[in-house]
């Protein structure tokens, strides 16, 4: 099956976690639902979630916690839950 | 009236020059970011320069139109739509009850894009204006961003819808955005608080030579710079305190870079009106606008020194510049 990304609709900083000594919001092989908070966006001292908007099984991350980040860039790759 | 649909990121009801004269009391003006984009909107409608419109930062507002009117776009591509069909920014168009104007997120270059529409955003001002200071809770609608659901009363439009739509800027008055990465020439003046009292003459060549980094924790209120070691006039604030950064509490222009310890920021146009920090330099009026279309953690800016009579002839230029005379039919 196709693998799909999901992507960041905003600029800023991207975080893994809600807060620095917290567990990442998904691990890669972890099987998310649409909706799933998978990262943040600080960006103007506020924090936007980043969610999946359909579900599957996380491949990989492509950015790295506290990396800046584009509009639109390309933050993980999911495949479908079956798939490994 | 206006639907909103999705108040997208961050959006809000602003006018221009805002709530002015209350700095003594406290209150910042507030208004358009970038005033340039959000006044030639205006023109294209047919609405007076300073008329309500709305600051679309970010991107993803969702508005539906229920009455005929004309609207212009004008600031960062955020591929904005009507009925599935693009915008172009910079330009007048005709909108018609039930249409649907959306905007997607950032395209390229620029950070906020300006929406007018013909008879301005009609909310009640608050203390002689309706512009949204979010800090404060006060003015646009309820003091707040939009959401969904909200739905924005509309004037009476000034002009025939005929006479000011299908209008467009004239392109060389047409601003391009320094992009990703890239830098922004900045013009500022020296500030109440520079060389030789307070900062040595190496810490302004410093300052007007850097390239200075937009920190991602960046707003409305303040634009963080990078954290620089100041050689410093004085060992410390004296009465104002132990920092040489430190003064006895004093106003704050608008548009000024604000040195706390060893961090510049610039205090925007929701920033603080008074405090114990000095100030080594001030944004030009003229170039406020650069500054509402930085992108938080990735430009970078250079202040170009400019006198305070060049400061004056740049705003009488860039005002004398938004106007009718400077549109064309597009």
């Amino acid at each position: 099956m196709a693998e799909r990304t999901i992507r960041s609709p905003l600029p800023g900083i991207f975080y893994r976690q809600p807060s620095p000594d917290a567990e990442p919001f998904v691990k890669e092989g972890d099987v998310i639902q649409p909706g799933t908070v998978i990262g943040l966006v600080g960006v103007m001292k506020t924090f936007h979630q980043i969610t999946a908007d359909s579900g599957g099984r996380v491949v990989r991350f492509l950015v790295e916690n506290e990396e800046p980040i584009r509009p639109g860039q390309e933050i993980a790759v999911l495949t479908d839950a079956g798939d490994e | 009236m206006l639907e909103v649909r999705n108040g997208g990121f961050e959006t809000t009801v602003q006018d221009y020059p805002g709530r002015i004269g209350m700095l003594s009391l406290g209150f910042a003006p507030a208004g358009p970011m970038d005033d340039y984009a959000f006044r030639f909107a205006n023109v294209l409608v047919g609405n007076p320069p300073g008329a309500a419109g709305l600051e679309i930062t970010a991107g993803g507002l969702v508005v539906a139109f229920h009455d005929e009117r004309a609207f212009a776009v004008c600031g960062a591509d955020m591929a904005a739509r009507l009925n599935g069909q693009p915008v172009v920014l910079w330009r007048s168009y005709r909108a018609r009850p039930g249409d649907v104007l959306e905007f997607d997120y950032l395209q390229g270059a620029g950070f906020r894009t300006y929406l007018a529409v013909s008879g301005g955003i009609d909310v009640p001002p608050v203390l002689g204006s309706r512009s949204t200071y979010l800090p404060g809770s006060v003015g646009g609608l309820d003091g707040r961003k939009l959401q969904a659901g909200d739905r924005l009363p509309l004037g009476e439009p000034r002009v025939d819808l005929g006479q000011v739509i299908d209008r467009r800027v004239r392109a060389d008055l047409i601003p391009g955005y320094a992009g990703y990465n890239e830098v922004w020439e900045v013009e500022a003046t020296r500030g109440p608080q520079a060389d030789p009292d307070y900062m040595t003459r190496e810490d302004m060549d410093a300052f007007f030579s850097h390239h200075w980094k937009l920190d991602a924790a960046s707003n409305r209120t303040g634009y963080r710079l990078d954290i620089y070691k100041w050689q410093w006039a004085r060992t410390s604030g004296g009465a104002g305190g132990g920092h040489p950064s430190n003064i006895i509490d004093n106003g704050y222009p608008v548009g000024a870079v604000n040195v706390c310890g060893d961090q510049p920021i610039i205090l925007c146009i929701d920033g603080p009106t008074l405090g114990g920090f000095i100030c080594n330099a001030v944004v030009a009026k003229a170039a406020m606008w650069k500054l509402g279309q930085m992108v938080p953690g990735w430009s970078y800016i250079h202040f170009k020194e400019v006198s305070l009579e060049e400061a004056i002839e740049l705003l009488a230029r860039q005002d004398a510049s938004i106007s009718e005379e400077n549109l064309e039919r597009s």
